[in-house]
């Protein structure tokens, strides 16, 4: 595995959350893998079945919420949304990043953006 | 059986979760298949080729199917602990309470009276509620708690 595949899967979740609280509506499986490739140019483009344990776990751990959308007999789509608590554990992982990147980039001398 | 119910029954050997749990992946799986298959009918693609390009696209489906089983297993089994450790240890405080210090079982009147009981009751109640994904599980929790809770109270020879 590259060191991007490995940043990529390590990332996966806060990326979700970010994605799901930017918009600010609720998204299906197949609509949050085509907006992170189409926001990334193509950079996240992974597995896309490997999305829903992600977002599985996530729902789980009560950061997302889902509904299922449409009668029955028709098609059937089940839509996620951030919770309040998706929103906490965001904000936590954005610090996380910011202290991580910043620690790396001093390492390797590379000088923060302007 | 059509491509993508083989491409779906591959992912659902991998688990074995609730009836109710595993159909709602399945569908869900089968929804993101449809809609790519769709959408690659859509860019030109023959009925074979947009399946190839789905297929490919989604992924190996036996890891898929190994990471979905993983993801929900662990937390049935939470759930299987909450479900049976929980009215337990509330219908246990209740015995408790039930019990003055001198050790004269307090009649139901006056334990119905009491914060203390409903309180516990209402976590025995709220913690599958807000846990289960199922509102009828936590009601089946409920109602276990609630026959525990008359049978320590309603048998003072059980008491230790």
């Amino acid at each position: 595995m590259t060191i991007q595949e490995q940043m990529r899967k390590g990332t996966t979740t806060v990326i979700i959350l970010n994605l799901l609280a930017e918009v600010d509506r609720p998204m299906y499986g197949y609509e949050i893998i085509q907006e992170l490739e189409a926001r990334s140019e193509g950079y996240f483009r992974f597995k896309e079945g490997l999305i829903y344990p992600r977002l599985h776990e996530m729902e789980r751990r009560g950061w997302l919420g889902s509904e299922w959308q449409g009668a029955e007999g028709s098609r059937r789509r089940k839509f996620y949304t951030i919770t309040d608590a998706g929103r906490r554990r965001l904000e936590r992982e954005l610090q996380g990043w910011q202290a991580f990147a910043g620690t790396v980039n001093q390492m390797l001398g590379i000088e923060p953006a302007s | 059986m059509n491509e993508i119910d083989q491409l779906v029954a591959r992912i659902a050997a991998q688990m074995d979760l609730y009836a109710e749990t595993e159909h709602q992946v399945l569908a869900e799986m089968r929804d993101h298949l449809e809609e790519a298959i769709a959408e690659a009918r859509a860019e030109g693609l023959d009925e074979a080729g947009a399946l190839a390009r789905a297929a490919v696209r989604f992924g190996l489906e036996e890891e898929i199917g190994r990471e979905l089983q993983a993801t929900h297993a662990g937390w049935g089994t939470a759930d299987a602990v909450v479900a049976t450790a929980l009215p337990v240890v509330c219908a246990l405080i209740l015995r408790w309470l039930a019990f003055a210090p001198g050790g004269t079982a307090m009649g139901w009147p006056l334990l119905l009276s009491r914060p203390a009981f409903w309180i516990v009751a209402l976590v025995a109640l709220l913690i599958p509620l807000l846990k289960f994904e199922r509102w009828r599980y936590a009601l089946v929790t409920w109602v276990l708690f609630w026959g525990l809770t008359v049978l320590f109270v309603s048998l003072p020879a059980l008491r230790w």
